[in-house]
Order: structure tokens, then sequence, then C-alpha cells
């Protein structure tokens, strides 16, 4: 392909990228109560209606908190296991690996079918626990990922000199390896936030009015009514995460996130 | 004078033992491994009329489903070799030609993930609806005469699949094609290879390894998603996870949705069994 039609082509592949997403922010200050585009005036009641329709605003609040949790719970299970798995040389290690992965390969619809049923039979039924469960499963993956690529790119003579130079293997951790790796545990921790945010499919089995995430509430109020205040809600939502990907940017630098 | 101390040869330190596995073993052990071995049991009803296998009786005999079945496959197969025209070129102009534009690059193949499958498919169904921008556009220049519904279409279906999936497929040719050597290119080219042929005998097959991946994921996650299907299809698209979410929604068949479940599964196995296989193959060939 000659170079200047390599270029046509970029600039009509960002177009199709942004399009959809440019309309939704559009659509979202329509003054108009049905969706049509381009729209007819500019008004920020649809921003007013979401602070009005209370689900919207409790299932957000649900969602940061299932997302921000289950991040956090799948770091603490699994940074500790990627440290040790990146190092070992024991033929059991690659297989611990893909069990610590898999979770990303099962489509999510068939893992939160199979453990609706599974936690309801243990009793944990639908609650916002049970939620947890899923939803840090699936951020597991993630986190080992970046966390096992990160290790495996450093030297262990760092460790070993801490180590020689007295420091205990609670020090080592705390002040040599922690540090080291956080720039992964972040990315893997992101990409977790992202995926729990967005995870309809594991989500939706699991709906109740106190357990609903943003996704499963906004499938529900599309199939009643079609109004631009899903725009609105969607428009707010892509602010918290690019918000979020601005803090972790300016905290470690978004070269090293992607870098992984 | 006392022997030598032995060394632990050139074993590296190792901060972590392999009890730092446990907890998430265990947790991954109860929570990932028995339910899906659990949802196995589901599917298959001891002691009920019709026999073990009889929901995968149903599923792979019955026309209707073993049609879902084919459509499934059909959709994924489209969208992923779709996803791989698309995205194809933009690896290749972020590897080759972005430069410092490539931070730029990234950054719009990335943003999609910042937002919701809703709102970038809610975004497709206000573009593409009868009172969209797209038939204002036609309608304007005169190339059709009658507002049309692309929303609630098999393509408006696989825009929507595509705009979710190229990312995945970008990022995984971009991955490798960083790692070819720019002067295999260059050097074709002095020979006198032209351009489409430096292409087809040089570049593409050093980038088949982002090739399998991206498109192994890229079809294994369109076997899993139901939202793009459901929203934008208009009931013209019906697959095997479209199937499960509206069993689970109306009729609570739990076996049924049980054993479509594990045939999704089975797939996307076969499928990473194969990326692994050809995967190593390539490995061996080098």
């Amino acid at each position: 392909m000659p170079t200047i039609l390599l270029y046509a082509y970029m600039a009509l592949f960002l177009v199709f990228i942004v399009a959809p997403i440019a309309a939704v922010v559009a659509v979202s200050f329509s003054s108009s109560s049905y969706i049509v585009f381009p729209i007819p005036g500019f008004s920020w009641r649809w921003y007013w209606r979401i602070v009005e329709y209370r689900p919207f605003i409790s299932s957000l609040i649900v969602s940061i908190e299932l997302a921000l949790g289950s991040a956090l719970a799948g770091a603490c299970l699994g940074v500790p296991a990627a440290l040790s798995l990146a190092r070992s040389r024991h033929a059991a290690a690659g297989l611990l690996s893909n069990l610590l992965l898999a979770p990303i390969s099962v489509p999510a619809i068939v893992l939160g079918f199979a453990l609706l049923y599974y936690l309801s039979a243990l009793s944990f039924g639908i609650t916002f626990l049970s939620l947890f469960i899923a939803h840090t499963v699936a951020a597991i993956p993630y986190i080992v990922r970046t966390v096992l690529a990160t290790y495996r790119a450093l030297s262990p003579n760092l460790e070993e000199s801490a180590a020689i130079l007295g420091a205990t293997r609670w020090q080592t951790l705390r002040h040599v390896t922690l540090p080291l790796v956080r720039p992964g545990v972040f990315a893997g921790a992101l990409f977790a936030v992202l995926t729990s945010l967005d995870n309809l499919p594991l989500s939706f089995f699991f709906g109740s009015a106190n357990t609903n995430t943003l996704p499963v509430v906004m499938l529900s109020y599309m199939e009643n009514q079609f109004d631009p205040s899903i725009a609105a809600i969607s428009t707010v939502q892509m602010l918290i995460a690019i918000a979020a990907l601005f803090i972790l940017d300016r905290l470690y630098g978004i070269e090293r996130l992607t870098a992984v | 004078m006392p022997p030598p101390v032995p060394r632990r040869g050139l074993r590296p330190y190792r901060l972590a033992g392999p009890s730092w596995c446990l907890p998430v073993v265990f947790f991954l052990a109860v929570f990932f491994v028995v339910p899906l071995a659990a949802n196995l049991l589901r599917s298959a009803p001891a002691g009920e009329a019709g026999g073990v296998l009889f929901y995968y009786e149903k599923l792979l005999t019955d026309g209707y489903y073993v049609g879902i079945l084919l459509e499934t496959l059909k959709v994924a197969l489209v969208a992923t070799l779709a996803s791989l025209v698309v995205g194809y070129p933009v690896a290749y102009f972020m590897v080759r030609h972005a430069g410092r534009w490539n931070g730029v690059i990234v950054f719009f193949v990335v943003v999609p993930l910042l937002t919701s499958i809703i709102m970038r498919t809610f975004g497709w169904r206000v573009l593409l609806s009868r009172r969209g921008l797209l038939n204002a556009g036609l309608l304007d220049w005169g190339l059709i005469t009658r507002p049309t519904d692309i929303a609630e279409t098999s393509i408006a279906v696989y825009i929507g699949l595509v705009h979710v999936l190229v990312p995945f497929m970008v990022l995984s040719i971009s991955s490798v094609l960083q790692g070819v050597d720019v002067r295999l290119e260059e050097t074709a080219r002095v020979l006198g290879a032209g351009r489409l042929r430096t292409f087809l005998h040089v570049t593409l097959p050093l980038s088949v390894d982002g090739i399998v991946t991206g498109c192994i994921l890229v079809f294994v996650v369109t076997n899993g998603s139901f939202l793009t299907m459901l929203l934008l299809g208009g009931g013209k698209i019906n697959t095997l996870a479209l199937l499960i979410y509206q069993q689970f929604v109306t009729t609570q068949d739990v076996g049924f949705a049980a054993a479509m479940g594990n045939v999704l599964m089975l797939v996307a196995a076969l499928c990473f069994g194969m990326q692994y296989w050809l995967l190593r193959r390539t490995g061996i060939r080098r």
C-alpha cells in the first residue's frame, strides 16, 4: 500500500474508533427526549436525570467498590504467587501459572452462570460477597500476568544483595521487591478494574437491588426506555475511567504501564 | 584446610517460596475449578429420562440448536477476519510509520477500552438508526431516497463487534511486528522486490505469530459475547452466548444452559490448544 493511502486509511480508522463514542457524548447533551443525531439543542437535563434516578448512582457506587475491592483482593492473592512462580524451576510452576491465567480464557457468561449456582448451593446467595468473589477470580489473571512479566525482567541480584547486607526476608520484600514490581502490580490492577467495571456477563447473574452493577442497571433501563440518560451515564463512566488512567499516569508513567 | 563451601550452583536467589502460591491456588480451586466441574455435572441429569447426555444430544441433533451453534462459529469467524483486515494496516502503521505519533495512535487504539461496551453499542445505534447521522448523510448526498434502519441488522452487529475487537488484534500484531527487523524488509526492496512482494513474502510471514494470537483471542472473545448481538442485532443474529442469556432471563432451564456453556468452553479450549500447537510449531521451524 503506497504511504499516502496508508495515511488516509489511518485517518478513516481513527474516525471509525472515535465516531460512536463521540456520538454518545453529543447525545448526552441533547434537549430532545428521544434519540436523534445530530441533536436539536443543548441541555444538561439528562445529567440531572441520572442524579434523580437512584439506581444509576447506587449501582455506580457498587461498581466502583466492586472494581477496587476485587482488584485489591486479586493483588493480595496474585502478587505473592507471581513472585514465587517467576523464579521457580519446578515442573509444576508452568502448570500453576496456567491455572492462575485460566480465568481470562473462560467466557465470562459461563463462569458467572457456574458461580451463581455453586455459590447459591453454598448458601452465599445473591449478595455483594458472591459478586466480589466472582470479580476477584476474574481479576487474578490480569495481575498475575503483568507481575510475572515485570518480575522476570528483574535481576535476582538486587534481592540477593539486600539479603547479603543483612536484610530479613520481610525487609527485602518491602524495600526492594515490592517497589520494583509496583508498575506491574498497578498495570495489572488497572486492567482488572477496567474489566470489572464493564463485566456485564459476570455481574448480571448476581443482580438484585443491592448488588446491581452499573452495566446491569443500564441494560435493564435500555430494555424499557431509550432516552439520552444512558448516554449521560456512559459519559460519566468514561470520565471516571479516564481520570483513573490520568492519576496512574501522573504517579507511575503511562509508558511503564503499556510497556509490560 | 577446611573443604570449600559448596556453592549452590547457578540457582538464583529466591525470595518467595512455593508456599506463597497456596492462598491463590486454594481460592481458585474452591471458586473456579470446582464451580466449573459442578457445571459439568449440572448439564448431565442422572436418573432422568433421556440419559446423561440428554442436553448435549438436544444441542447437537435438534436442527434449531445446530443452526445456532453454526451461526455462533460463523459470526465469530467473520468478525475475526474483519478485525484482522481492519487491524493489520493499523498495527503496521504504528510500528513502521507512526514515529513520534505512535503514542497518539496507541491512545486511540486503547481509548475504547475505557468506555463500556454498552456505550459503544449505544453509539452505533445512534449513528446507524433511521434517524441517525449515516442516514442523514446518505440522504443529503442523494445516495438513498428513503432512510433505512441499519441498526437491527447483521451488518450493524459486525460493525459493533469489529469496533470492540480491533484493539486486541492491533495490539497482538504490533507487539510481534515490533520484533521484526526493518532491515529484512529493506534488504528485500534493495534486491528488487516490490512493495507488495516484500509485504507478502517478508513482513506477513514474519508477523504470523501475532496474527495467530490476535485471531484466536478475538475468536474466543466473540464466542462468549452477547451484548452486541442483543443490542444491535434486533433478533437477526442468534448465538450460543445470547441463548444462554435468554435461557437464564426467561426459561431458567438450568441444565440446558449449563450444557451450552460447556460447549462454549470446549470451543475456547480447542482454540487455545490450537494456538499452543501452532506457535510451538513455528517456534521449532525457526
